[in-house]
């Protein structure tokens, strides 16, 4: 066929489908599902989430189990959310040989709880110290980390006021408490909550949020002529974090779920793929050749309807360690079958067409009429049974995750669903964790589930062979 | 006339009946004979009619030619070589000398592909013309031998999109672009509008005078049979009951299904609204799981005698260049 | 000529399909009678609309078709302006019956013979069960079957026994117009001559009168009494029998032609004729005359006007500029 023909094909189909407002739908779906596939580093604040998904360090920043940003819309106690702070003010002044330099953030507090902690970054070179302290909107500054790092030529600095400085809070904190209220240990002040509250009796039992501008500012000493700190921003682990929260073990749960479209997507559409592809190719084989041949290939087809799926899905997972794309092998060698029993009927009627006939008359191998011929009249119901195979292989591979035999290497809505599991999401009421995914795997299938019905509303009446 | 293209003797296919429980525990097997027997010879550029009712086996005899179904018995030369059996390779050699044009040209392609697709398959299959120009030469050409011109109209059309009568045409093209020594055509015609038919019929004549070709031209059509055939072979139940040349065999039938079957034949004579035909045949054909014994005709025919019911005739010649299987073919 | 001899009077029927690539005139304008007693025989190539016209006599033209204008008296009672529920009373296969094309490949392959011509009968009549098994019985041994074959099953038959049942069922109530629509062409030579000669019988005997379709002249020569000649809508010529295939012979050039090209078995031609070209595209008929693109004879007025169909002789009726003098 000469693609000009194929365009026609193409036009003729989308003219009939535009008609079908739910397959319109799932196209506008499937079409925004690729889109984030592609923007993904755009839209989400952890790009490298898929790969790094079990890296504690990389998601060290994060506040544990914080619920969505979009929840201070509906709650009268505004929460910090987490953030980036990289604008500041910067200078330098030479005294001899040492540096100093200064570096001032503005941070804007109007919340009524506080972020959970403030990290500070930097790459420093040589052996700086580093002195942090915070400006607060009553005007009292309070000095919190000196930190002398030692020598070397280049190495991240993190250094978090919530651990690093609660000595420094405690006691500009306590000045202000009556003397009984000494007993409060030490150990259990959260130094945030301290410094972002108004400086009065009970800052440390409960303390009254201080809403205004926050300078924090840093010093660097620079002993050495090449010592330099670069790089330098602030985190905050906000309250709540993030379009969807983060888990109890500091993720974003938006990356990951973003992340793992691009993984549902392989899986579904691979899968469905090479099973229909298998599945047609055998339907029409069996078909063509006939005889005692197709009733071996249709008592074979049969074992492999026979067998359940997933505790076989189970057991590979088991023995084998898990693997995407195993996985995938295990669940194309059994979702083949699906279209066997349809195609095979289709088969044995367009075998019984003259131009069949003609083409054997001509000396036509068995191949060439089976793949010149038979099967470019299947490719239409071929299509639309792979639409409605991705759901099949999304959730299949969503459940085998939730058992805890996933591919530990990427992300999958069902691992995350099982993290929520084992993590007590449930329990502790992380909504944020177990909707989503769930949302997600029943979206995807619903995006397939609709091209899949309106291409086979379409092409159902076509499936005659002429 | 010289040697002859193609040798048929004995020819037989036959097709198991399923058995049931009963039959499979004593052995017994019915068989359906399509084709019982038959033994003729086609010459080199002639053109031979096989004619009959639906189920005689005609087409059966016409699949077994072409290698579509294997003779359950006989014997088939072609050329001088024997070719009942043969290997890929050899069959393969054989489909390019022998080619069959089909009754429904609409149905004998792939209305996927267009008439250019439909004409190059054959070369493809075949290995023949190295480039795809080389290919369309061809195709162009063989276009031009069924007078679809100019070619390029036509081969980028999709069979739905041509008229019986293209189709048609088309059809005979891809059998030529191999340059075969035999066509085969099963009712070429019977589906194609009677104003177009004879131009089909003429065109098909046309190129097998051109090309020295040999045609086995099967049909249920006496008339058309006369006129396109050179000689005509007249099939009952398996059988063939008659065989001499297209004249002879209108004119001066012997056997009494040939008589019966001129008689049924419709004529565009003025006259006959008003009178009621006698056909001398009575009955129905019986199927050819139970074929009756002795003559198979004998139940239907009304001049059958006692010998009939017991012994089967055999094809002999009568008179110069007219066979016949009866038992009493001038009473 | 009386209108009590014509159980059937067609006036300037039209039929039009609306379909998406625009309106095709499949009937443009025809006007025929049918005479009791007599056997019409309606040929032309297939596309002219000959099965159009005669289900327009049945008002039973599949959409997108339509009945745009004339009039069909059928005992001289128009029965274009009857609702569908009327039709089915009144006329339908109570005053004229229909033989479709392929019906004996229609019958429900899992009844018996017996339970698919009670369904019909049942439909249009209430009757009683067993009176109803006798009229069937009754007439199939009129067609020629024996009484044991109403419980037999469609695919028990041969092709000739189920045309025979269809016509059977075609018969029930007596209808006085039956309409076979090529009710021979899928059958053998021999069954074809037998279905003819029943045909013919059975004519005789009732005292029906029948429109026989088909698209070759020579069964058209062993049946009619009269002949329509179809081409692309329109009536070519009407002419008898003797007319038509005596002496004479046909005037209209398409006739001519159309004769010419039916092989004949007992004359040995060295070649057939054929008309060359195909019939036209009913969505954009040619101009003028609509045959004058295949024509041999062809006139320059034939290009521009449509020539009409005037007699040239008693029940000869041809439209042909040539033959048309003023």
């Amino acid at each position: 066929m000469k693609w000009i023909d194929i365009k026609a094909g193409f036009r003729d189909f989308w003219d009939e489908f535009k008609r079908v407002r739910f397959g319109l739908f799932g196209l506008i779906l499937l079409f925004i599902f690729i889109l984030t596939v592609f923007i993904n580093p755009y839209i989400v604040p952890f790009p490298e989430a898929s790969s790094r998904w079990r890296d504690i360090t990389y998601w060290e920043d994060n506040p544990v189990s914080a619920p969505p940003v979009w929840v201070n819309w509906f709650s009268s106690t505004k929460r910090a959310p987490s953030l980036i702070l990289k604008e500041h003010d910067f200078s330098e002044e030479k005294m001899g040989k040492i540096k100093l330099a200064r570096a001032v953030f503005e941070y804007e507090y109007p919340y009524d709880l506080p972020p959970l902690d403030v990290i500070f970054h930097g790459y420093a070179k040589g052996s700086p110290v580093i002195m942090l302290s915070i400006e607060r909107p009553d005007g009292q500054i309070v000095e919190l980390v000196r930190r002398p790092i030692s020598k070397s030529d280049g190495k991240d600095v993190r250094v978090s006021i919530g651990k690093d400085s609660r000595i420094e809070s405690y006691n500009f904190g306590v000045k202000y408490e009556k003397p009984e209220s000494n007993r409060i240990e030490r150990e259990m002040v959260k130094p945030t909550s301290i410094l972002f509250s108004e400086a009065k009796e009970g800052i440390l039992v409960h303390p009254a949020p201080l809403k205004g501008v926050y300078k924090l500012i840093i010093e660097i000493i620079l002993p050495a002529e090449n010592d330099a700190v670069e790089d330098i921003y602030f985190t905050f682990s906000g309250g709540v974090s993030g379009w969807l929260g983060t888990d109890s073990s500091k993720r974003d749960i938006w990356s990951g779920v973003v992340a793992g479209v691009k993984w549902a997507l392989l899986i579904g559409l691979l899968t469905a793929f090479t099973a229909v592809s298998i599945g047609v190719i055998y339907g029409v084989i069996s078909a063509y050749l006939g005889g005692w041949k197709d009733s071996l290939m249709q008592r074979i087809f049969e074992l492999f309807i026979g067998v359940p799926l997933l505790p076989v899905l189970i057991v590979m997972s088991a023995i084998f360690k898990p693997n995407i794309w195993i996985m995938i092998l295990m669940m194309s060698c059994f979702f083949w079958v699906g279209p066997v029993k349809t195609v095979r009927s289709m088969g044995l009627q367009i075998k019984e067409e003259t131009y069949i006939e003609a083409a054997r008359a001509f000396g036509a191998s068995s191949s060439r009429i089976i793949f010149k011929h038979m099967i470019p009249l299947l490719i239409p119901y071929s299509f639309a049974s792979m639409a409605l195979y991705v759901p099949s292989a999304i959730v299949y591979e969503a459940s085998i995750s939730l058992l805890g035999l996933g591919d530990s290497t990427i992300v999958t809505w069902g691992q995350i669903l099982h993290d929520a599991l084992t993590g007590g999401a449930v329990i502790n009421g992380l909504w944020w964790w177990v909707i989503p995914p769930g949302l997600f795997i029943a979206l995807m299938g619903m995006t397939f589930a609709f091209i899949g019905f309106a291409m086979d509303k379409i092409l159902h009446p076509k499936l005659r062979t002429r | 006339m010289s040697e002859p293209i193609l040798k048929i003797e004995n020819l037989k296919e036959w097709f198991p009946v399923r058995r049931t429980i009963a039959q499979l525990l004593k052995g017994e097997q019915i068989w359906v004979k399509a084709v019982d027997g038959i033994t003729f010879d086609i010459n080199q550029g002639e053109i031979f009619g096989l004619v009959g009712e639906s189920g005689c086996g005609k087409t059966t005899t016409g699949k077994l030619l072409m290698k579509l179904l294997e003779p359950t018995d006989g014997k088939i030369m072609f050329k001088g070589k024997d070719v009942t059996h043969l290997e890929a390779n050899k069959l393969k050699e054989y489909r390019r000398n022998v080619q069959m044009v089909f009754q429904d040209p609409y149905a004998s392609m792939n209305p996927r592909f267009r008439a250019q697709d439909v004409l190059e398959e054959p070369l493809i299959i075949h290995q023949v013309g190295e480039t795809r120009a080389e290919r369309e030469k061809i195709v162009r050409r063989s276009l031009e031998e069924v007078r679809l011109i100019p070619p390029e109209e036509f081969m980028g059309r999709f069979p739905h999109m041509l008229s019986g009568g293209q189709r048609q045409r088309v059809a005979t093209a891809r059998t030529l672009v191999l340059s075969p020594s035999m066509i085969v055509a099963d009712e070429p015609v019977s589906m194609i509008d009677l104003s177009t038919r004879a131009e089909i019929l003429h065109m098909m004549k046309t190129v097998q005078r051109e090309l020295g070709l040999t045609y086995l031209y099967i049909t249920h059509d006496l008339s058309t049979a006369r006129y396109f055939t050179d000689r005509i072979a007249v099939m009952y139940l398996g059988k063939i009951v008659e065989l001499a040349s297209a004249d002879e065999v209108i004119d001066n039938a012997l056997h009494p299904y040939t008589k019966a079957l001129i008689a049924a034949v419709c004529e565009p004579v003025s006259g006959k609204s008003n009178t009621i035909k006698e056909i001398p045949i009575k009955g129905e054909i019986p199927s050819a799981a139970d074929i009756p014994p002795g003559c198979r005709f004998h139940p239907r025919c009304l001049y059958a005698k006692p010998r009939c019911q017991e012994e089967e005739p055999i094809l002999k010649e009568v008179k110069p260049g007219h066979q016949v299987a009866c038992h009493y073919p001038f009473d | 000529m009386t209108d009590t001899d014509n159980v059937l009077k067609v006036e300037n029927l039209k039929i039009n399909f609306f379909t998406r690539k625009g309106t095709v005139y499949a009937v443009d304008d025809i006007s025929f009678t049918l005479k009791k007693g007599e056997t019409l025989g309606l040929v032309g190539e297939s596309g002219c609309g000959k099965t159009t016209t005669v289900l327009g006599l049945m008002k039973m033209v599949p959409t997108p078709g339509e009945i745009t204008g004339g009039r069909i008296l059928i005992g001289g009672k128009d029965i274009v302006p009857l609702s569908e529920d009327e039709m089915r009373k009144k006329v339908r296969w109570g005053k004229a019956s229909m033989v479709f094309q392929g019906a004996m490949n229609c019958l429900t392959p899992v009844y018996t013979i017996e339970k698919q011509m009670m369904e019909t009968i049942q439909e249009h009549k209430q009757m009683e069960y067993f009176k109803a098994k006798n009229i069937i019985i009754n007439y199939l041994n009129l067609v020629g079957l024996p009484e044991e074959i109403i419980r037999r099953y469609p695919h028990e038959l041969s092709g000739g026994m189920k045309q025979r049942v269809v016509i059977a069922t075609a018969l029930f109530l007596e209808p006085k117009i039956v309409i076979c629509d090529e009710p021979t062409t899928a059958l053998d030579v021999v069954v074809q001559a037998q279905i003819i000669n029943l045909i013919k019988r059975l004519k005789k005997k009732l005292g029906l009168s029948v429109i026989f379709i088909t698209h070759d002249l020579a069964t058209e020569a062993e049946v009619a009494d009269r002949l329509l000649v179809m081409y692309a809508g329109k009536l070519a010529e009407i002419g008898t029998n003797e007319q038509i295939y005596g002496k004479g012979g046909p005037i209209h050039p398409y006739t001519k032609k159309l004769l010419k090209a039916t092989p004949r078995l007992h004359e040995k031609v060295e070649e057939l004729s054929f008309i060359p070209g195909t019939p036209p595209d009913l969505v954009d008929p040619p101009s003028g005359c609509r045959f004058h693109p295949r024509c041999s004879e062809v006139m320059e007025r034939c290009k521009k006007d449509e020539p009409p169909l005037i007699k040239v002789e008693p029940e000869h009726w041809i439209a042909c500029w040539r033959n048309h003098h003023e």
